[in-house]
């Protein structure tokens, strides 16, 4: 009987450790391999890596500025959903209730077809990038929902501690600044590292609305190799390519999780 | 002639507003963007099962404790969170679609159309999800439970089935809950491989009309209606559930 309780968790912690070396190289191992049994796709495959690395740069970019937007609207939005006046309070809550319920496709697109292709400042004619707007589009997203966790965050720090800062004889906005918020910081950051990885996953949506991004370079790619195992792993190597940015992310989330449970 | 009416009164008051909702006044846009919504709707209704059965397939897999049943599940559940629904959506839809074609001998004979891949793909991406959040649920029934249930003669599966599943599924409903809000978001992406859902309508409506503002206030609407249905479902099956004294 107890062996078998003792079995289990040992099989599942050695098959997850078997993954977790496997999973990082198995897909690239894959592509590499393939290419090399077959050299005329190897050979194809080679010619047109420059093309989508140059496509995954613009998901990074297009991800850092979303997440940094995203991160310092959505921190401001959380903080106000606290306000204790409620004109401050409701805006922001209507806000984060609408764009925590909408896909990022629709704000993708609904950046895209509203703001004009070009602005004009002070007179001159400055053009609005479509992976700008894609960024805008992201951010709102994201804003919203790294403002609910900004404000479980804040919420989860006991009501004590509000009341021993106020008997230290801190303002309510010098206790947040230097004692509630550094504390949330730590409490949200697995949720924000999610936040972060799905938003690296949304960018992929740009290719829809015609951002020189991966998925629309695998896409150039393969309809200009017209072969079926070309196209399949061209997607293979984008899969590797998003898989490889996300999945540290996803595993240091969960140990950060562990330990912050366990302390 | 009463509906007219009231068309026409909307399309008037809104136009007031500065906003155009002409096209609803006419046969074609209207019933392709009321076709959108059903769509988009029955894509939902379809997808739903699917995710919640092969997810809880999935989680019993991860606890089964055998390493041929977990690990390949596992590796499955890690590719599917750690890469995009659209790109698993295009892998599926140009590859898999077309090597299943070639196999029956050409396109015309291929009965998979794109809806089925939409739900097929989104479908197994939440079912990822769902997949983690019972295994969650499944690791936190106290060992002593199963302990007891092993004593009075439960086989393995009798286990999974009388005991931990049913407060698996408990404590895992509002992450579950937190899938299917994720779910109907993703249903999105067909419009990818022109499924004509809710999106794609719109689309077609607003190339014609050039409206956005309008039809994304209608879209937003939507899905926030959807998702606020959704999670008000999902708060009335926990209370239903609730087992008194299990802290649940």
């Amino acid at each position: 009987m107890s062996m078998t309780a003792t079995q289990a968790p040992k099989t599942t912690a050695k098959s997850s450790r078997v993954l977790r070396s496997i999973g990082f190289v198995a897909m690239p191992l894959l592509v590499v391999i393939w290419s090399l049994v077959d050299l005329t796709l190897g050979k194809e495959l080679v010619e047109w890596i420059p093309y989508l690395a140059s496509g995954f740069s613009m998901n990074i970019l297009i991800t850092i500025c979303a997440v940094t937007l995203g991160t310092t609207a959505g921190v401001l939005l959380g903080l106000m959903q606290l306000a204790p006046y409620w004109f401050v309070r409701l805006p922001a809550q209507i806000y984060v209730q609408i764009f925590r319920n909408a896909p990022a496709l629709v704000l993708i697109f609904a950046t895209t077809y509203i703001f004009p292709f070009e602005i004009v400042v002070a007179g001159n004619y400055l053009p609005f990038p479509d992976w700008v707007k894609a960024v805008i589009g992201l951010a709102i997203l994201s804003s919203a929902y790294i403002a609910e966790i900004t404000r479980g965050a804040v919420l989860s720090i006991p009501t004590t501690q509000w009341e021993a800062t106020k008997g230290l004889g801190f303002s309510r906005l010098q206790a947040l600044r230097y004692v509630i918020l550094p504390q949330c910081v730590r409490r949200s950051l697995p949720p924000w590292m999610n936040v972060a990885s799905s938003m690296a996953m949304g960018t992929s949506l740009a290719s829809l609305v015609g951002v020189h991004e991966l998925m629309h370079a695998a896409t150039d790619a393969s309809t200009a190799v017209r072969r079926l195992d070309f196209t399949i792993i061209a997607y293979v190597v984008v899969m590797a390519a998003f898989f490889t940015l996300c999945y540290p992310i996803a595993r240091l989330t969960r140990r950060l999780e562990q330990r912050f449970n366990a302390g | 002639m009463q509906d007219m009416n009231l068309t026409g009164l909307f399309i008037d008051m809104m136009g007031r507003l500065g906003l155009n909702y002409e096209f609803l006044a006419t046969g074609y846009e209207a019933q392709i963007w009321r076709d959108g919504f059903i769509t988009t709707l029955y894509l939902v209704a379809v997808t739903i099962p699917v995710s919640l059965i092969v997810g809880l397939i999935f989680a019993a897999c991860l606890t089964s404790g055998r390493l041929w049943l977990s690990a390949p599940v596992r590796a499955f559940v890690e590719l599917t969170r750690n890469t995009p629904t659209l790109v698993q959506l295009m892998f599926s839809f140009l590859v898999l679609n077309t090597v299943v074609s070639n196999m029956l001998g050409g396109a015309q004979n291929n009965p998979l159309s794109p809806f089925f891949w939409v739900v097929a793909v989104v479908g197994l991406h939440v079912a990822a999800l769902h997949a983690e959040a019972i295994r969650g649920g499944i690791e936190a029934v106290p060992s002593s439970m199963i302990e007891a249930a092993r004593g009075m003669g439960f086989s393995q599966f009798e286990i999974l089935r009388y005991v931990q599943i049913p407060l698996a599924f408990r404590s895992s409903l509002p992450a579950i809950v937190n899938g299917l809000i994720s779910l109907v978001k993703s249903t999105t992406v067909g419009n990818a491989i022109a499924v004509s859902e809710i999106t794609y309508a719109s689309i077609m409506v607003w190339t014609q009309r050039d409206n956005v503002v309008e039809m994304m206030i209608v879209l937003l609407a939507f899905f926030s209606l959807i998702n606020f249905v959704v999670a008000r479902i999902g708060q009335w099956v926990e209370r239903r559930l609730a087992i008194p004294g299990y802290g649940l």
